[in-house]
């Protein structure tokens, strides 16, 4: 019995902080997501049922959010997809490519707040360093954080400086793993670099592709930093992402715990769907290996 | 000597382990001055040890109703845009009880009825009681480029152009004029490639900034008869009878005003605080409508002879911050919060944030002072303004209505809005849900 009783007590600590930080404000939002529970009121909460999911179909600032999530997950993740994977492959076995790979690295290292900053000084319209080298092509000064097309590009922009590092970096290490003896194999059978690409290499970092694409898609999901540090979801709410709302919502100046609840339930049924849908589309499950077989 | 040695390092050690711990959340503005003022305070009590905790007005606010909802107690005193006041003031001890408690623990030299009356109405009161000391008496003021103004042959090409001297702006049709004549894109000879620098970005900026235009038209007689007369409770933003006001005439030659004068501005949209001040600062624009504080970097930066201010054209609007005790701490902390915020309110600590940090006063002995008036050009249009100024509303619901007329403004700014009485109406719709009305 006692035997039984010392792995428990083993694991319980790492058990009690699990349930702490992760299973109770997981259940508290479920929970509040059904009641009227205002902070800045200081009102006893109390059930409402689904009110607060009703709201978010008439909330036009959440369905203006949701459509520019949207539209940065649909322009950014493909193209940091197709960046990092074509850059890692123009790197191998260029000269210095330790070097290339280090600074390639370097935007991913820096935190999105601060790279805000940088971006919101680089974006800067009269002494803005993107402004100043555009003006030697004779392109006019942009607003790029003061128009509605320009500052939804700008935000697309700064995930994709930050993020194809990533993408790159995956691809980059599944690169290395691959058999150099299946690749000269292929090559003394005649191949060409195209072919060693799409019969070789390409179905063997396939995997690693699907994980690049399904945990971008989930971090995209959560873009907050760059907009709180750039546009603060101006002008008007062409650059609110999902995430940033929730935020206004529930914490800088709505304090509406009930109603950010609501919203965050659906963020997560919305992440969960699309990475469900990934891994049907691909069938990434067996391509892992840990798929059933009667799939 | 030794043993002598010993007992010193003994006595400080027991009085550094005794000394009460005070932390104080404060805007960035607030810091300086008073991390200042607490290492003068410290000086004089060296029993209570305070800690000047600096934070963002995104975080700040949060942190504060976070905290105080909670009745966690993890900061003893604190920095409130008024603003905030209404959500926040569950949580304020009541100063003025506190003072009938301890009549003892205020400087002897403390005299509130030296403070600016509608300054201590508006910091320090809510709902009848004493919860706040006016710290920042924070207003904005309109800056401009003396050297320009004065300048013979720009006075003459103005003359020539408009008919008119070049005089300082005291209304924002007389700005637009001026600001047309200082854009190169439409006077080729300008020494400024834009007239003024303007701030209407999506973040709460846009929220005060349409006060400088709307006051204007708002506390007109007009106006005035339409509406009635503002309180520091609701603000200008509302009739008298507490009803939205922007859903009117007035509220749409505000914004109208506005887009008027955004040609002559460098990307007015996607400007905040910190780039307006550097196109004045850079010499890119001839006119900024600013906060108090950034005289210094300008001053600096410009030059004082190429700096004037003077108050805003039409109306200027409020910004002040007020130093408050968390409700939620023991008696013990509460005494030693005390203590340092009527010590940093008091008329000398008024005076010198001032002087050395450009805080703006919030007492008449300071704006009386031949000392500070010789020292700073400021404090003429400040004795103006602050009899003057608009403000905001002070009621709970002020950050989420702040945040959905941003969004509409901003929208009519960008032209995705039609600038209409029905989108004024609409938004004051949502305001009356919001409200409950």
């Amino acid at each position: 019995m006692k035997n039984r009783l010392i792995p428990w007590l083993m694991v319980l600590p790492v058990l009690a902080l699990f349930l702490s930080m992760t299973i109770y404000p997981f259940v508290f939002m479920i929970w509040s997501s059904f009641r009227q529970y205002d902070l800045s009121k200081g009102a006893e909460t109390r059930f409402i049922g689904l009110s607060n999911y009703l709201q978010i179909f008439s909330d036009t600032t959440a369905i203006e959010s949701f459509k520019f999530t949207a539209k940065l997950l649909a322009i950014a993740v493909p193209v940091e997809l197709l960046l990092g994977i074509g850059v890692a492959f123009l790197i191998r076995g260029v000269r210095g490519e330790k070097i290339i790979r280090s600074s390639l690295l370097i935007p991913m290292m820096v935190p999105a707040a601060v790279s805000g900053v940088a971006w919101k000084m680089l974006y800067n319209y009269a002494f803005g360093p993107v402004n100043w080298f555009l003006s030697l092509f004779g392109i006019p000064r942009i607003s790029w954080l003061g128009d509605m097309t320009y500052a939804q590009l700008g935000i697309i922009l700064i995930d994709v400086w930050q993020w194809t590092p990533f993408v790159f970096l995956m691809i980059y290490a599944g690169l290395q793993s691959i058999p150099q003896d299946l690749i000269d194999a292929a090559r003394v059978d005649g191949a060409d670099w195209g072919r060693v690409f799409l019969h070789v290499e390409f179905p063997l970092l396939k995997p690693l592709i699907l994980v690049a694409l399904v945990l971008r898609i989930i971090d995209c999901l959560k873009t907050f930093d760059i907009v709180f540090m750039t546009t603060w979801g101006g002008p008007g709410a062409a650059t609110h992402t999902y995430s940033f709302y929730i935020y206004k919502v529930g914490v800088s100046f709505g304090w509406n715990i009930g109603y950010a609840s609501a919203l965050s339930v659906l963020l997560l049924l919305v992440s969960m769907l699309l990475v469900n849908i990934v891994f049907r589309l691909v069938r990434m499950r067996q391509q892992l290996g840990f798929g059933g077989e009667g799939e | 000597m030794r043993r002598l040695l010993v007992l010193v390092s003994a006595a400080l050690v027991v009085m550094a382990f005794s000394a009460v711990k005070i932390s104080v959340l404060c805007s960035p503005d607030n810091a300086d001055a008073l991390k200042w003022l607490a290492g003068e305070f410290m000086k004089q009590n060296p029993d209570i040890q305070v800690e000047i905790v600096p934070l963002s007005w995104e975080v700040l606010y949060p942190k504060l109703l976070q905290d105080l909802r909670s009745q966690a107690g993890s900061f003893e005193a604190f920095t409130y845009d008024v603003m905030t006041t209404g959500a926040v003031s569950f949580g304020l001890e009541d100063l003025g009880a506190f003072m009938k408690k301890y009549p003892e623990l205020l400087p002897p030299d403390y005299d509130l009825d030296d403070f600016i009356p509608e300054v201590l109405e508006e910091s320090g009161m809510w709902q009848g009681k004493l919860i706040g000391l006016p710290f920042y008496n924070n207003t904005m003021l309109f800056y401009y480029r003396r050297d320009l103004f004065e300048d013979p042959k720009l006075k003459q090409a103005f003359k020539e152009k408009y008919g008119r001297e070049l005089t300082l702006p005291t209304t924002w049709e007389e700005v637009k004029e001026i600001a047309e004549f200082f854009t190169k894109k439409f006077n080729k000879n300008s020494p400024t490639e834009y007239g003024i620098a303007l701030m209407f970005p999506r973040t709460h900026t846009l929220f005060y900034m349409y006060l400088l235009f709307f006051g204007q038209y708002r506390n007109a007689p007009l106006g005035i008869m339409r509406h009635g007369t503002a309180d520091l409770e609701y603000g200008e933003y509302f009739t008298a009878d507490r009803k939205p006001a922007f859903n009117s005439e007035e509220g749409l030659k505000a914004l109208e005003m506005m887009k008027k004068l955004m040609p002559y501005s460098p990307d007015p949209l996607g400007s905040d605080y910190g780039e307006t001040i550097e196109y004045f600062n850079q010499g890119l624009v001839a006119m900024v409508p600013q906060w108090t504080g950034p005289y210094l970097i300008f001053k600096s930066t410009v030059g004082a002879d190429k700096v004037g201010v003077i108050p805003m054209p039409g109306r200027s609007v409020s910004g002040q911050w007020a130093l408050a005790i968390n409700k939620f701490i023991p008696e013990e902390k509460k005494v030693a919060a005390f203590k340092f915020i009527t010590f940093a309110t008091t008329k000398w600590a008024d005076k010198n944030k001032f002087l050395r940090f450009a805080v703006a006063p919030a007492r008449m002995s300071t704006l009386k002072d031949p000392e500070v008036r010789a020292a700073d050009p400021r404090v003429p249009a400040l004795e103006v303004t602050y009899v003057t100024q608009t403000h905001r509303p002070r009621i709970p619901e002020e950050p989420r209505l702040e945040d959905i007329t941003v969004e509409t403004f901003s929208k009519i700014l960008v032209g995705t809005l039609p600038l209409s009485m029905d989108t004024l109406n609409d938004l004051a719709k949502k305001w009356q849900e919001i409200l409950g009305k």
